[in-house]
């Protein structure tokens, strides 16, 4: 054998070594590059109809605060966005009659024009040389990110124009992504795992088998019960309970009827379920465990979400925890429910000293009818009589307490509504579900220690 | 919508229809409803502004303005002319002039638009991200739905 090296070998190598050399000089996309707090982005040439430098655009009431207002281009009048407010970036101070660098923007039909920091050159790459968006780019949700590309020494975050500023493509972004088992279809449902079940066990003989699709039988109609009497809904959020219960209620109902009849049985199922201090204040543990999660830098403002608040017993400790936490830090909660009597009841929120819990004490004061939170805890707290399945208008948020509350939607609107924590959660930020709830699926990552169910964005 | 709205605007209603149709009025129960709502046939609008935005719609059909109009002029109004659409916009004006005043007393500002009048054949009304809290009323003259959609600016 000769130490020479195999022709072959390095004439394809050589190919190799040609055809990257091509990939990279084949200049197939081209974008206009600008900043944006910072940040070096691109946008396709082909959305960019013009650029220009123009100010005092005309203000329009009520629209979306990152509207800055119309503009008239040579008799077109054209909408500006100013896509450092969209985003959440800073923007700089200016006079209010600055001129600004506008982007002229054309998405199917729609001419508008878009306020950036400033506009770099127009730079040619190669397509293939476009890398994925890695989730971590925090300041711009993923989505929105075509991906990233390098170009003489810099990086540039290609935008996805379309997907921005098309409302088609919007609505297409919401699909169930959650799986969850049907609730409606249980039968259906245990029909499919029934066969699961066959497979992975072909030895084992017909009684055995039967048994086996009996008992997966009364735990869909278990279910089904859960879910016509209390609208429960057996899910992957709460799958684990939901076996570890039903478990224990064929102990407890010695293979009698495990069946749910009424309202009541129902409610016997679901004992246990709840989190602790449910319609009550959470007790210095509680207060202490939630604490413990929430991250040990100074903050200077926190945003929270507290959807299905109920009467607000968790809001009003929700509130307290965080001033004791974050004294200096600007607290706003907003929290909400469907339930007209539960929420109404909450702003208003009286005790008698002696039956709140220590940790509280130094934030009551004597009011009229007994005591009340004093007016820096009120003011932290925005009580909403809201449909989470509406629309939620939410700044993005450090922190979304909602205990107890996922299990009682159906299994698409969880889906939904988790989908909404990922969108309005900063990057940071902190979701707390209900004890015996989880999210931990490929969006979601549990922290903490356990004795508060809390995730994070993974 | 924050619950220390809903009541301003729930009482106005009940007194000032009260007041001004001389009879006994109901409340239905208070439901949300987002994305686009159907109109009865005429409706009055309000908008608001200052501490929060967003507007108050006062709907009911044609039947009902013409008979709530002719009880507040105290006479029999039989077609939809401008005495009736400017009675009803008086009306939506009183109704939420009476809940921005409490609502005043309660620590909020609001300002309020000038009210406007729509009326005619299967029309909706669409809120993109808002939804609405609808308050139906029961009167001798018929059905209204007092439609309010506030939030925070952001």
């Amino acid at each position: 054998m000769s130490s020479q090296t195999n022709p072959l070998d390095t004439m394809i190598l050589e190919r190799t070594e040609e055809t990257r050399k091509e990939r990279a000089e084949k200049v197939d996309f081209k974008m206009v590059t600008f900043s944006l707090g910072g940040k070096e982005y691109g946008i396709d040439i082909m959305n960019v109809k013009e650029i220009a430098r123009a100010g005092r655009f005309t203000y329009v009431p009520n629209a979306a605060p990152f509207v800055r207002g119309v503009y008239n281009l040579r008799g077109d009048i054209i909408s500006v966005i100013d896509l450092r407010v969209m985003f959440n970036l800073p923007v700089e101070k200016r006079e209010a009659d600055a001129v600004e660098s506008l982007l002229i923007l054309r998405v199917e039909d729609h001419v508008f024009g878009v306020i950036v920091d400033s506009i770099d050159k127009v730079v040619g790459i190669s397509r293939a040389s476009i890398q994925p968006p890695h989730p971590i780019f925090g300041d711009i949700n993923v989505k929105y990110i075509r991906g990233i590309v390098e170009n003489a020494g810099k990086l540039y975050i290609i935008l996805d124009i379309a997907k921005i500023f098309s409302p088609k493509a919007e609505k297409e972004e919401h699909p169930a992504h959650y799986e969850a088992p049907r609730v409606e279809a249980a039968p259906a449902a245990a029909a499919g795992t029934r066969s699961a079940s066959a497979r992975s066990a072909p030895e084992r003989s017909q009684t055995e088998r039967s048994a086996i699709v009996d008992a997966e039988m009364t735990s869909g109609f278990v279910k089904e019960g859960l879910f016509s009497f209390r609208h429960f809904a057996v899910s992957a959020v709460n799958d684990a309970w939901f076996r570890a219960r039903y478990a224990e209620w064929e102990r407890l109902r010695k293979g009698t009827d495990l069946q749910l009849h009424e309202d009541g049985d129902a409610d016997a199922f679901l004992e246990g379920f709840l989190s602790p201090y449910t319609g009550t204040l959470w007790g210095a543990d509680y207060l202490d465990a939630v604490a413990s999660i929430l991250p040990d830098t100074d903050v200077r403002s926190i945003n929270v979400w507290n959807p299905g608040c109920g009467k607000g017993f968790e809001t009003w400790s929700l509130a307290c925890a965080l001033r004791r936490k974050y004294p200096q830090a600007r607290v706003k909660i907003w929290a909400n429910d469907s339930d007209l009597l539960a929420i109404s009841m909450a702003p208003n929120m009286v005790f008698d000293a002696a039956s709140a819990p220590e940790p509280y004490r130094t934030y009551l004061v004597k009011g009229m009818n007994g005591w009340t939170f004093d007016q820096a805890v009120r003011d932290s707290i925005f009580f909403e009589f809201h449909d989470i399945l509406n629309a939620n208008p939410l700044p993005p948020v450090d922190l979304i307490l909602c205990r107890d509350m996922l299990s009682f939607l159906s299994p698409e609107d969880q889906g939904r509504v988790l989908a909404d924590f990922q969108e309005k959660l900063k990057g940071a930020g902190v979701l707390i579900l209900g004890t015996n709830e989880t999210a931990a699926t490929g969006a979601w990552r549990p922290v903490g220690s356990g004795a508060v169910s809390a995730f994070a964005k993974a | 919508m924050r619950v220390e709205y809903i009541n301003p605007f729930v009482e106005s209603a009940f007194n000032v229809l009260k007041e001004v149709l001389q009879g006994e009025v109901k409340r239905g129960e208070l439901y949300l409803k987002s994305t686009s709502i159907p109109v009865m046939g005429v409706a009055a609008i309000v908008g608001l502004a200052g501490d929060v935005e967003g507007r108050v719609l006062f709907d009911m059909d044609k039947p009902t303005a013409l008979k709530v109009a002719s009880v507040m002029n105290g006479e029999e109004l039989k077609v939809m002319d401008e005495l009736v659409k400017a009675t009803i916009t008086e009306l939506a004006n009183m109704i939420t002039a009476q809940a921005v005043t409490k609502l005043h007393e309660l620590g909020f500002k609001f300002d309020l638009t000038p009210p406007a009048i729509f009326t005619g054949e299967n029309m909706e009304v669409s809120d993109q991200d808002v939804e609405a809290l609808i308050v139906p009323m029961e009167t001798a003259q018929g059905k209204l739905e007092i439609n309010v959609a506030i939030r925070e600016r952001g």
